[in-house]
């Protein structure tokens, strides 16, 4: 064989040979290489590398927690935290995406096509992040998903919290609406302890009382693989509940309140306005409405951008809160104000009659009655009651606007009502000197017969207004406006009971409000009583219509208001408060464009009027007293 | 010519056995790890133990011819495995960025390459002692040997495979005799080629994987990631692991290629420092005995064959874990006996049982 020619004999090292250990040297060489990199890499830096394993590996997630309550007076729930399913597809998992996208588009009833365009193309570990398909189904869709989730490989259904407002668009105003935390907030220092992303009370309670009702995160230290998949849990720490709000809105008079704006005829345009019902004496918001409204629904899973553009776009602005920021003249309503200021200043006696020929003049200058043929010889009673111009335009002539201002600001008019919550606006009492400012121009005499029956610069909210009817129907006592009742923490225990507040008197004699008082309760009760449509049986109500003139027409002209557009038509007031002879509660109503407030805003009152009273009658001990009592403080400055 | 004789297996390579066995069983327990599912064994386990079987079988058949046969067939096998690796770049599916692999992913002929080439070297230099290779040109006919594989390999973009190929030929320039100077001259031709590499032939990717290796955190999740991923695995085994199984870089797959490319690192990050350096000594053992067993071959033939076996073993070995402790740029190349691959498994056996033929038969004359 060749190669037994070719041995090489001997013991002796060929040439080949002699170079072995000099391979064996390189090749300890390298080794011993490796093994100094294994002791950097594992004795040196090792607690830098674990550490950085760990980040790897263990994902720290937050858990929400679920936002508190918010109860009405008589512990009705408003606004909850309700779970939501919801729908994931990881796309890694999912073999036959043309089976089971079909599939879950026609449980979840929308087109497998968008379902796609949603899904994209993930590419890299990308593929297996789950990607969120449906937020909040219905139990229907959600239970035909969970039962064919085993035929569905890559779906999985979750649950989240949901804030959940039970009435829809009720009471809207009063609860607000939640929302991401904006950056300009987390930088206010004000949400110091909040993260980007949270969800927060942007608007109305939600806003007010955010503290009470966010509860406290927990958080879960998850262990994930590569792809972010979830592998299993480390340790959790439960989130803690928001704790509980309880309003002093009563759901039954705030649902009377807006249905009272809800068209009888379904072709007529929704009607536009506010109402606040105010318990008189502890300044309870008993309901509060804003009209056209919103649901806070919508934005209660992230607001879609359409709905969100149309609530910002519209031009009746449902965002707003008509009932604290929507400023309006006061119209006749303000003759209240400017009977009790001209009682107290000693301009009006009360016995003595003015004759109304359907006119006044000032001057050259000639300011109609709204009556055109004149109220004839009226007092003071009959004045309220017909809401005779005449009557009130030589009163505001010999009051003058600056001392009208005094009175109007001693019934807060001039001042916010301090009501908690956010945007309320005060509206406008003129006086000489703030138009001169204003406007670089002398008062006009005339400025203040128009501000006598409140047209010309005069605006107030209508909470303004209840707040002074209020104080007419108590005997003088100004309440701060109290929108919550109680907030309690997540095991029920109280944190906070706001007492009723009062915030001073109005600058005018018992006697001289009682005299008005009488007046307002034949607007209603009286025949040729402008509000006679506020009438509810088996009680005496009181209260006054307004007119509001809308800019653009002037009041003196008589055009006929079914001959004028609707946005053009007269604002319409009326603020009353019942029982008469011992009023408990006060409602003020503003119908915008509604015409005369006789017939367009004296149901609204009427509807509330009658449905605390009807509730009233059924309970033996009203909640709301049995609270005042319980809670020791009795009416506010009575 | 077939047939063991009685003084063959009087002569039996224990140690060598011991030595492949005690690391076989490593890698095997490594790779469950690597590869654990939690009911039963993962399907790369059972292929890689069917493997090992095949292997098994070769180095059988290895073993049992006497070695010196090989010789003869040298030359004709090394010109059917070029052949097959030609057909291959042709016809196979463009399978993992490279057109290597044959019968549905199975079968990678560039591995059979190695065992051709140890065995053609050994030919040439058995002819043409390496201690009369005294001059540069003495190196142009078995430059070209080992030029027609690597051009091959590189034709089908197997960078890993084509280097280490490169660097097993290049094992036997530790016989030749070149004066300092010459090699100087390669130094050049050598660093001049590896520019024309850059700038002609990388890819941008495999650039960035270089780039990688002299700034690791240069890219943390491109290319960077697997050097990364590798380190915080060894790094974070400590002094004695994590414990089997316990590994979170492995078990939550944080490991790119774990079972196969970086299944040191796992077993580094699973056995800590202690368990490294164990199974990185069982290694360095391993190719030393096959050296001892070049040093005491009765003839050329077989200290070239056995230094070519070491040299097969030695190289991957040097690339995988320079890759994995991130001394050098993320290339495919896996490490025997511990990385999953059935064709590189057998083709381990193979060269092992090369090394044990020569081992046995060095009493035999």
């Amino acid at each position: 064989m060749i190669a037994l020619d070719q041995r090489v004999g001997g013991s002796s090292d060929t040439d080949i040979q002699q170079r072995v250990p000099w391979i064996a040297a390189f090749i300890l060489a390298v080794f011993a290489l490796f093994f100094g990199r294994l002791f950097q890499l594992q004795v040196i830096q090792t607690d830098d590398l674990r550490i950085r394993s760990l980040h790897n590996s263990v994902r720290t997630l937050r858990v929400e927690a679920p936002r508190g309550d918010i109860v009405d007076r008589d512990g009705r729930i408003i606004a909850t935290t309700r779970p939501a399913f919801g729908v994931q597809l990881i796309p890694h998992d999912v073999r036959h995406p043309d089976v089971v996208i079909p599939a879950l588009a026609q449980l979840i009833d929308r087109d497998p096509g968008e379902l796609r365009a949603q899904i994209g193309t993930p590419r890299g570990r990308l593929r297996f992040q789950p990607i969120r398909l449906a937020g909040d189904l219905s139990d229907d869709q959600y239970a035909g998903v969970e039962s064919h989730l085993f035929a569905l490989p890559g779906i999985v259904s979750d649950k989240r919290p949901r804030r959940h407002y039970v009435g829809g668009d009720l009471a809207a105003h009063v609860l607000g609406y939640i929302g991401e935390i904006h950056g300009a907030q987390l930088e206010s220092g004000a949400f110091a302890d909040y993260q980007q992303g949270e969800v927060i009370g942007q608007a109305g309670i939600e806003s007010v009382e955010q503290d009470a009702l966010r509860g406290r995160a927990g958080g879960v230290n998850q262990i994930v693989d590569v792809a972010g998949r979830v592998v299993g849990d480390i340790d959790k720490i439960d989130p803690v509940p928001g704790g509980s709000v309880q309003l002093t809105i009563d759901l039954d008079l705030q649902r009377a309140a807006e249905g009272a704006f809800v068209p009888e005829d379904p072709a007529e345009h929704a009607r536009v306005g506010a109402v606040v019902a105010l318990d008189v004496h502890s300044g309870d918001v008993l309901a509060m409405v804003s009209k056209p409204s919103f649901d806070p629904n919508a934005f209660a899973g992230g607001i879609e951008a359409a709905y969100w553009r149309q609530l910002n776009t519209d031009k009746w602005k449902p965002i707003q809160n008509r009932a604290i920021s929507g400023q309006y003249p006061p119209g006749s309503t303000y003759k209240a104000i400017v009977a009790a200021a001209g009682l107290e200043a000693g301009l009006i006696d009360p016995n003595r009659r003015v004759f109304c020929p359907g006119f006044f003049r000032l001057g050259n200058r000639t300011y109609k009655c709204w009556k055109h043929e004149g109220h004839g010889s009226v007092d003071l009673h009959r004045a309220l009651v017909e809401s005779c111009d005449v009557y009130f335009y030589t009163v505001g002539r010999d009051l003058g606007v600056d001392r009208l201002f005094e009175f109007a600001n001693g019934f807060n008019l001039s001042r916010l009502t301090g009501i908690t919550l956010p945007h309320e606006m005060t509206g406008l009492i003129p006086t000489s000197s703030w138009k001169e400012k204003r406007f670089k121009e002398p008062w006009m005499a005339g400025e203040t017969i128009s501000a006598s029956i409140g047209q010309g610069f005069d605006l107030v909210t209508p909470l303004q207004l209840a707040v002074a009817y209020g104080a007419i129907a108590n005997g003088g006592a100004l309440v701060k406006p109290r929108l919550v009742l109680r907030v309690a923490d997540e095991d029920g225990r109280l944190v906070d009971v706001p007492a009723p507040a009062a915030a001073g008197r109005v600058p005018v004699r018992r006697a001289y409000l009682d005299l008005v008082r009488s007046g307002l309760e034949g607007v209603v009760e009286e025949p040729h009583g402008t509000g006679a449509r506020a009438r509810v049986p088996g009680v005496r109500v009181a209260g006054k219509t307004g007119t509001a003139q809308v800019v653009g027409l002037k009041h003196t002209e008589n055009v006929d208001d079914d001959n004028v557009a609707p946005e053009l038509r007269d604002h319409a007031w009326f603020v009353g408060f019942a029982p008469a002879e011992a009023p408990e509660i006060v409602v003020a109503a503003l119908v915008e464009h509604g015409g005369h407030g006789g017939s367009a805003a004296a149901p609204v009152v009427q509807k509330v009027l009658a449905r605390y009273f009807e509730k009233r009658a059924v309970q033996d001990v009203p909640a709301q007293v049995a609270w005042v009592a319980g809670s020791g403080s009795g009416r506010a400055g009575d | 010519m077939l047939g063991i004789d009685r003084r063959s297996i009087q002569n039996f390579d224990w140690t060598l056995l011991a030595l492949v066995a005690l690391l076989s069983a490593a890698g095997l327990v490594n790779l469950y790890s690597a590869t654990w599912v939690p009911d039963g064994i993962s399907d790369e386990m059972r292929r890689q133990l069917i493997s090992f079987g095949i292997g098994a079988a070769v180095a059988v058949l290895c073993i049992a011819i006497d070695y010196r046969h090989f010789e003869r067939f040298a030359a004709p096998a090394f010109a059917a495995v070029l052949v097959v690796i030609a057909i291959t770049m042709v016809i196979a599916q463009n399978t993992r960025g490279s057109q290597s692999w044959l019968f549905g992913g199975r079968v990678q002929p560039s591995e059979l390459a190695k065992v051709a080439l140890v065995l053609a070297l050994a030919r040439y230099f058995q002819r043409y002692p390496p201690g009369q290779t005294t001059r540069l040109r003495d190196l142009a006919r078995p430059g070209a040997i080992i030029a027609l594989p690597v051009g091959l390999i590189l034709g089908q973009h197997d960078m890993g495979v084509a280097l280490l190929t490169l660097l097993i030929g290049g094992t036997y320039l530790f016989l030749v005799r070149i004066p300092w100077r010459a090699w100087f001259g390669v130094a050049v031709l050598g660093a001049a080629s590896l520019v024309a590499l850059w700038t002609f032939v990388l890819a941008p990717y495999q650039k960035e994987r270089i780039l990688t290796v002299v700034d690791p955190d240069r890219d943390p999740l491109a290319s960077g990631f697997q050097s990364a991923q590798s380190r915080i695995a060894i790094g974070s085994g400590g002094l004695l692991g994590t414990g089997y199984r316990e590994g979170t870089q492995t078990q939550l797959r944080f490991l790119p290629a774990q079972h196969t490319d970086f299944a040191f690192s796992v077993l580094a990050e699973e056995w800590g420092f202690v368990g490294s350096c164990a199974a990185l000594s069982l290694y360095a053992t391993m190719l030393i005995w096959g050296l001892v067993v070049a040093r005491s071959s009765k003839d050329e033939f077989g200290a070239l064959l056995a230094i070519g076996v070491v040299g097969s073993l030695f190289w991957p070995a040097v690339l995988n874990v320079a890759m994995v402790v991130g001394l050098a740029p993320v290339i495919g190349v896996p490490l025997p006996l511990f990385s999953y691959g059935g064709s590189a498994l057998v083709v381990t056996f193979a060269l092992l049982g090369l090394l044990m033929n020569v081992s046995m038969r060095r009493y035999v004359f």
